[in-house]
């Protein structure tokens, strides 16, 4: 053998074994992890182990909302942080939560809604369920709610946990009445303290806490409270200090738990994992070793269906995924400065944009479109988007110009037919297609949009590009996303290639998620941004309007951040409605009209660009388990990271596979 | 006395390099477009339902600015960020993690990355070193040169393409390794260890991989040169057996070129966790970095970039301080 070969040979020798040492098999590591069938063990009497070692068969899987965890040991509800992964939806309990199908919100661990003691609306009693019991054993009562109130008027300096100064500025005092009854009294009448000491949409400004464990702490803002003791039906079992992962389990007394009253929760198990970047979570998705995803790409989705006959979208027909989150996306604008102060080059900006070859570039045509300021959702539809229909098709511009496209989605339609789309996966009929991709949006016409411009002295050059009065070209700023948010950057930089069509010279800026945040809230930076604001799931619309007032405007290139009124909007009418519906039932009709005359005022201001409702796309795989909110069995929004999660795992089967 | 100049001046250089760091880490993330606070409020404006009322934002942003310590002038913060760092280690609690101190977290991931780039970049050179000699001083060999093609080959594909590769084949189409890092927590035992070598060993091949190309291509070089030159011959007409030929007279030679280059590849350690960290969902202070940077979380980028800073650096200096061992020049200089 010459000398090369021979040292060579041992080379590949010693690489083979090393080799076959990394591909020993979990069983013969003794443990779960890693080996067949791509991180998931084969076990003949428990059928698939996942790769924490719990029977796959009663796990639930969920890819987290917020990828890796930065601070996984923290799980302290006074301190930031500790929501997702499931403490929102498993773990704690909350006084009222949100039926996500209706909007309405409706008892958790009060027993009824908050009784109103005056007619000053500031006094309130609440009653408590009996019978709930923390995961210890230790029974839940108004000693928990006061203990934790005391907590944040006391501690406020020390905790971080944001809602603790929503609470204190909210509540004036508070006081038990007996072992399940308290009572609290308010800083201003209220209407929605059912949605401040309760859920809203998303989470809850309080969070109970239990005063057996929380009172011996020396100091609370320090203490982690790892394996909380919970009020949920499930509790931590194991996470990885590393913060990629998180395992949840049942209670065994789930029914004492804070919703056991919903029914069994289905899975035994319920982990939580990042499985990385979307290219390898496509894959881990299509070998059935996660069930739900949370905001995979539609291409990536198409991907793994064609792979796996069990992964579904929302819908199997267009746009596919569900629209019904809170938030929209949408294009605020600095009005306060030149020329973007003019509504005239608002409305010249949303003319000019091309919104149906933006959603079918950016997003292969899955999107609804939505003219008015807020997400067309079936909650809001009815009360909102319905009765402004007549009106937006009358609505004209100071130049007599009818700007609304009522057979958008018509059109989309016919051309996403055009394109290709089987007509199977089309929705059919005028209700259907207006429900699939809304109710219509803004007319493209770059020749009306010239003549708004031109109005103001902005026209066009020599080269075709739109100058400022002075004979400068007028440089636009559009802020998006990087690739943080792929969706948002894709559609971020088809707006600004249908505006750079009809001759305005756009820099498509793309920040950090970080950079994101500091234009959005500093006034200077801004000229325009696209932005997912605007968060209205139920009627009411103060929690995200409440800041549009006078008060909170400030010069144009002001250098401090902005305290409320993002859209830096000037509107008087607007400014007396929102200080009137403040002090308004919010069931009250008159608080509705009053939400449609806002809408109003945005549109004839052109406040804000409203695009779209975020396509929130939550894939699923029904290997192991079924019966996922879907389009055509919609209990709940299909969201994990919401109240929802708490009807998806109640309603959800296994499908018997092992 | 020559050798402790040498020694005193690479410790001088070294703590000069360290003051510098660590003064450019202070000024630099506040240079960043971001504001920690802001960024927290803003997670918060977009949670729908918890937003905050105008007098709510104002009182949050002057609690969190007294927390993590952001009042004063830039001059009073630097000075107290030095006075932490020298005397106590402490860079401060993180922000996006308040009030857990970001040292905590640099203890976590510091052995993941440690362990895992330190291990493959040190095969990748010895691997790669080894085949590059082989084929440089064999050249005319075939098997030497099939794995010197296969150097050529490799070296060129971007790191990122080939990680993906070696994904979709051995934890997709032939699901050997896992497609993600799952490393459940408990003591330090014999199973944890192999849980552990299981887990990492799809990013090490990468790593590997894409590591030992370039130094097969400039290993072969550097021996094939080295066996031209006229002490080789001499050596070869004197009967000195081939091997010893290759490892005494070839392969030192050919070293120290490819110390230095070790010693450059330490420094792209850091560099490489990032990607590394992101693709198989490792831990480490990549993602503590990249994390920090998103959530414009300073203190923890001090923390991660300093210990970085201190980590090339003192391999640089180990690597000054064994050059002696490998060259007797500077020994006898």
């Amino acid at each position: 053998m010459s000398q090369p070969g021979k040292y060579l040979r041992i080379i590949i020798f010693g690489l083979l074994m090393l080799l076959l040492a990394a591909c020993q098999t979990p069983t013969e590591a003794g443990l779960s992890p890693a080996g067949a069938a791509g991180g998931q063990e084969q076990s003949d009497q428990q059928g698939t182990l996942t790769d924490v070692g719990t029977p796959r068969h009663e796990t639930l899987v969920v890819q987290t909302f917020d990828r890796k965890s930065a601070n996984p040991d923290q799980m302290n509800p006074l301190m930031q942080y500790a929501h997702w992964r499931g403490f929102r939806e498993l773990g704690w309990g909350f006084l009222w939560e949100t039926d996500t199908g209706t909007g309405e919100s409706y008892p958790e661990l009060a027993a009824d809604m908050p009784e109103v003691l005056n007619p000053e609306h500031t006094r309130f009693r609440i009653k408590l369920k009996e019978g709930i019991y923390w995961s210890d054993g230790v029974e839940f009562t108004t000693d928990d709610i006061i203990y934790t109130l005391d907590t944040y008027f006391n501690e406020r300096e020390k905790l971080t946990n944001a809602n603790v100064n929503r609470i204190v500025n909210y509540i004036k005092s508070y006081q038990a009445i007996d072992r399940y009854t308290f009572e609290v009294e308010t800083v201003n009448p209220s209407y929605d303290l059912h949605t401040v000491m309760g859920v809203y949409t998303w989470g809850s400004a309080f969070i109970p806490v239990p005063k057996h464990i929380f009172e011996k702490q020396p100091d609370v803002s320090q203490f982690r409270n790892t394996y909380p003791v919970t009020l949920g039906p499930y509790v931590v079992k194991e996470f990885d200090p590393n913060g990629f992962w998180q395992l949840w389990e049942r209670r065994e007394d789930w029914e004492r738990s804070a919703w056991g009253w919903m029914g069994e929760p289905k899975p035994k198990y319920v982990l939580y994992k990042d499985f990385g970047p979307e290219e390898t979570r496509v894959l881990a998705f299509v070998q059935n070793q996660y069930d739900v995803d949370t905001f995979m790409s539609p291409d990536s989705i198409k991907a793994a269906q064609e792979r796996n006959p069990y992964i579904t979208t929302f819908s199997d027909k267009m746009p596919y995924h569900n629209m019904d989150d809170a938030c929209s996306y949408g294009v605020l604008m600095n009005q306060h400065k030149p020329p973007l102060d003019k509504a005239e080059v608002r409305w010249a900006l949303a003319l000019s944009l091309d919104l149906k070859e933006v959603g079918i570039n950016a997003l292969s045509g899955e999107f609804k479109a939505s003219p008015l300021p807020m997400v067309d959702t079936r909650i809001l539809r009815p009360i909102y988007f319905e009765p402004l229909i007549p009106w937006l098709q009358e609505f004209t511009l100071p130049d007599g110009y009818k700007p609304f496209d009522p057979n958008f989605a018509a059109d989309l339609v016919a051309r996403l037919a055009e394109s290709g789309v089987p007509a199977e996966e089309l929705p059919q009929g005028e209700e259907a297609i207006s429900e699939a991709f809304g109710i219509g949006w803004w007319k493209y016409d770059p020749a009306e949009a010239e003549r708004l411009l031109n109005s103001v002295g902005i026209t066009k050059n020599a080269d075709g590009v739109y100058t400022l009065p002075d004979g400068s070209v007028w440089e636009l700023e559009l802020v998006i996303p990087g690739d943080w948010n792929k969706v948002m950057q894709r559609v971020g930089f088809s707006i600004a290639d249908s505006w750079r069509k009809a001759g305005i010279q756009v820099n498509a800026r793309q920040v950090d998620n970080a950079e994101f945040s500091k234009v959005q809230n500093t006034n200077a930076l801004l000229t325009t941004i696209l932005n997912w604001t605007n968060c209205i799931f139920t009627p009411n619309y103060l929690n995200s309007w409440h800041s549009i007032s006078l008060e909170n405007l400030k010069a144009a290139d002001a250098t401090e951040p902005i305290v409320g009124n993002q859209y830096r909007w000037n509107n008087a009418t607007v400014d007396a409605l929102i200080k009137e519906s403040k002090a308004m039932d919010q069931s009250d009709p008159k608080f509705r009209e009053n939400g449609r005359a806002i809408l109003q005022e945005f549109v004839k201001d052109m406040a804000y660009i409203n695009i779209m409702n975020i396509p929130t796309t939550i894939p699923t795989n029904e290997y192991y388990w079924t019966n996922f909110p879907k389009q055509d069995n919609y209990y709940a929004v299909p969201y994990t990271w919401w109240s929802s999660f708490k009807e998806i795992v109640v309603n959800i089967e296994p499908t018997g596979r092992r | 006395m020559k050798l402790a100049q040498y020694i005193a001046a690479r410790l001088g250089v070294y703590v000069v390099v360290l003051f510098m760091g660590i003064t450019i880490t202070f000024f630099l993330p506040r240079l960043m477009p971001s504001d920690p606070i802001e960024n927290y409020i803003a997670q918060l404006q977009n949670q729908a339902g918890q937003t905050l009322s105008e007098a709510e934002v104002m009182q949050l942003r002057a609690t969190l600015a007294e927390l993590y310590g952001l009042e004063g002038s830039l001059f009073t913060q630097y000075i107290n960020h030095l006075k932490r760092i020298f005397l106590t280690f402490d860079f401060g609690p993180s922000f996006a993690s308040f009030p857990r101190p970001v040292s905590e977290f640099i203890w976590v991931a510091l052995p993941w990355t440690l362990g895992l780039l330190t291990t493959t970049t040190f095969i990748a050179w010895s691997l790669g070193n080894f085949i590059g000699l082989l084929a440089g001083f064999f050249h005319n060999n075939r098997l030497a040169t099939a794995l010197e093609v296969v150097g050529v080959l490799i070296y060129p594909i971007p790191y990122y393409i080939l990680a993906l590769v070696f994904i979709l084949v051995l934890a997709y189409i032939f699901p050997v390794f896992p497609l993600s890092t799952t490393i459940r927590p408990g003591p330090l035992t014999w199973s944890k260890i192999q849980m552990i070598a299981t887990n990492s060993a799809l990013p090490a091949l990468t790593l590997i991989t894409a590591g030992f190309g370039w130094n097969i291509l400039s290993m072969k070089s550097l021996a094939y040169a080295t066996k031209e030159e006229p002490y080789v011959t001499f050596a070869r007409l004197k009967g000195v057996p081939p091997r010893k030929i290759m490892i005494s007279y070839v392969f030192r030679n050919a070293l120290l070129p490819q110390v230095t280059a070790l010693a450059l590849s330490i420094g792209m350690i850091f560099n490489g966790a990032l990607l590394t960290e992101i693709l198989f969902s490792y831990p480490g202070l990549g993602l503590l970095m990249r994390t920090a940077v998103g959530s414009g979380d300073y203190n923890m980028l001090y923390g991660t970039i300093t210990m970085s800073i201190m980590a090339v650096a003192t391999a640089a200096l180990v690597i000054d301080l064994l050059y002696p061992l490998f060259d007797p020049r500077i020994r006898y200089k």
